[in-house]
């Protein structure tokens, strides 16, 4: 695995598209919390504002998070271009031809996917901790609730895998990127709204990336939903639906690059 | 030179659709051969090369390189240029030979001698979204050359190329098949291949019609070129020549093809006979065109 990481390695490493969209997701997510921590940033009108303010262990986690999981999608964009750029270039074939097998190709790509989704939540910790001891918070509650940052690892991986998977399937960068937002921000909102509005248990909540967007609430509101006893599934069944969801997404673009010609 | 095969391709087959691109093609490439592999477009070569690379999918038969070895290990061993050169538009051609080297496992330390090679040194700083496509093509046969391998595979190699660079590249091929290397080439451009090549197989609309080495395939094909100043009483008088089997009218001679033994010393003789002086008198080998669109039309 880390010769085919390091030859995914040799590709992205002079890829300057790529470090903008890296670039842009780091400096978005610290200045936004930032200025979320600060109350520059607010929603709500003139003194009310619904954006959580506490920046002090543990409630940090669940903040940085959340603003993790609204950035990510930027992150599946780059994996999009990566995946995408291999077709227009026709350097998936190259490879091929230079002496890896298509699986190699494959799980170069995945390799990938892990070790981006690992950066992102490494990264969001560091924001966390940097912000939490900026505000002045002592380090007593520094590891409770960690588990929002290990849910950001999932839900990376749950994006970026539905991302490369789209990538393999329409092999173009701006129709996979449109589809990956029509999904995203249409077809899964209408889904989850219709199969949630008539039954209790939540089936929508099931869904491909609604899953694990699931896990990781807007903060303020998860304190309101706990007070009202809560709603839908519990978060070890989302994240099992999460795992899921990651190896159907690996199982179907395996199925494909084997049986394609490319 | 070793007659071993180092690939043999056994009944491929492979159709788009309700379109069938080959049927059931079989011939073996002995080592140290330089093998043009030719057809007009269409033909299915490039669907050839792409499944013996593995970058397509057959739909029967099979293929075997190097005696057996396995498919990655074998392709790790061969270098190659299909259709269009592939390379990361955003990386200089030094940074891509960097991939195609890690990929294949040999070490990159020969980058800047098959540059050279190529005469793409000076550039290889330059990304590869700025080469024209000779340069494009030049720095693929660059990558196909990275680690010393053991059989070329190259598709339409002079793409895009001049003059200069086509004979270039065609004394590069020389030099490297006199290395030992195994060049497998497909091509439309017949006289280049007709210059570089010891064995043929001719494709025509996914049907292999003829294989084998060329001075087997274009063996008593040999054609005579006469002319005289009284050009009627010539065709009159050869016509009754025995071993002459066609007589085609070309724009100021007549070209004679003949049977196997027949040399121009005979026709020569026989018009002297007939009262004829002849005032053009060769011998042709037969062109690889001549043969290609004799069975291709």
């Amino acid at each position: 695995m880390l010769e085919l990481l390091s030859v995914e390695w040799l590709k992205i490493r002079k890829y300057r598209t790529f470090w903008a969209l890296c670039i842009l997701f780091g400096v978005l997510l610290l200045m936004v919390n930032m200025l979320v921590s600060q109350g520059i940033m607010k929603m709500g009108n003139s003194d009310f504002n619904v954006l959580s303010r506490n920046y002090t262990f543990p409630e940090v986690w669940g903040n940085v998070a959340f603003w993790t999981k609204i950035f990510s999608g930027l992150l599946a964009i780059i994996i999009i271009i990566l995946t995408t750029n291999e077709y227009q270039f026709r350097t998936n074939r190259q490879n091929v031809i230079d002496g890896w097998n298509r699986m190699q190709f494959y799980h170069a790509k995945w390799g990938l996917l892990v070790v981006l989704s690992a950066v992102v939540t490494v990264y969001t910790f560091l924001v966390g901790i940097f912000l939490a001891f900026y505000h002045g918070s002592s380090s007593n509650h520094m590891f409770e609730h960690l588990d929002s940052i290990f849910y950001i690892f999932l839900l990376s991986l749950n994006y970026f895998g539905f991302a490369l998977m789209l990538s393999l399937v329409f092999r173009r960068s701006g129709m996979t990127i449109i589809m990956f937002l029509l999904y995203a921000y249409v077809i899964e909102q209408i889904a989850n709204g219709l199969l949630n509005s008539r039954n209790p248990s939540k089936p929508g909540n099931f869904l491909p990336m609604q899953c694990s967007a699931e896990l990781i609430h807007f903060p303020l509101t998860e304190s309101i939903s706990k007070m009202l006893g809560g709603g839908g599934p519990s978060h070890i069944y989302l994240a099992i639906a999460s795992g899921v969801w990651i190896v159907i997404y690996y199982v179907v673009g395996r199925v494909m690059l084997l049986k394609t010609d490319w | 030179m070793s007659l071993s095969a180092i690939l043999s391709i056994r009944s491929i087959s492979k159709s788009y659709g309700a379109i069938q691109a080959l049927k059931g093609v079989s011939f073996d490439v002995p080592e140290g051969c330089v093998y043009g592999v030719l057809g007009p477009n269409g033909s299915g070569k490039t669907t050839l090369l792409g499944i013996i690379l593995d970058v397509l999918q057959a739909n029967g038969g099979s293929y075997q390189w190097f005696g057996g070895v396995a498919n990655d290990a074998s392709r790790k061993q061969i270098g190659s240029l299909l259709e269009t050169p592939n390379f990361y538009h955003y990386l200089s051609a030094y940074d891509n030979l960097a991939v195609t080297a890690k990929i294949r496992g040999k070490g990159d330390t020969d980058r800047n001698a098959v540059l050279g090679q190529v005469g793409l040194l000076e550039r290889k700083d330059s990304k590869f979204q700025t080469f024209s496509l000779g340069m494009k093509q030049r720095l693929a046969i660059g990558a196909a050359l990275l680690g010393g391998p053991r059989v070329l595979v190259f598709d339409e190699p002079t793409n895009g190329l001049d003059p200069a660079g086509i004979a270039e590249i065609r004394e590069l091929i020389l030099k490297l098949n006199r290395e030992g290397i195994t060049i497998i080439i497909a091509s439309h451009l017949l006289d280049e291949i007709e210059k570089v090549c010891t064995h043929v197989a001719i494709l025509k609309r996914g049907t292999l019609l003829l294989n084998g080495p060329v001075n087997e395939v274009l063996v008593n094909e040999d054609q005579v070129e006469v002319m005289a100043q009284d050009m009627a009483g010539l065709k009159n008088a050869l016509q009754a020549m025995p071993g002459i089997v066609k007589m085609t009218n070309r724009e100021r001679f007549l070209m004679l093809t003949c049977d196997k033994g027949i040399e121009t010393f005979h026709v020569n003789d026989y018009c002297i006979k007939k009262g004829i002086v002849l005032t053009h008198l060769a011998m042709k080998r037969k062109s690889l065109e001549a043969k290609f669109m004799e069975l291709t039309n």
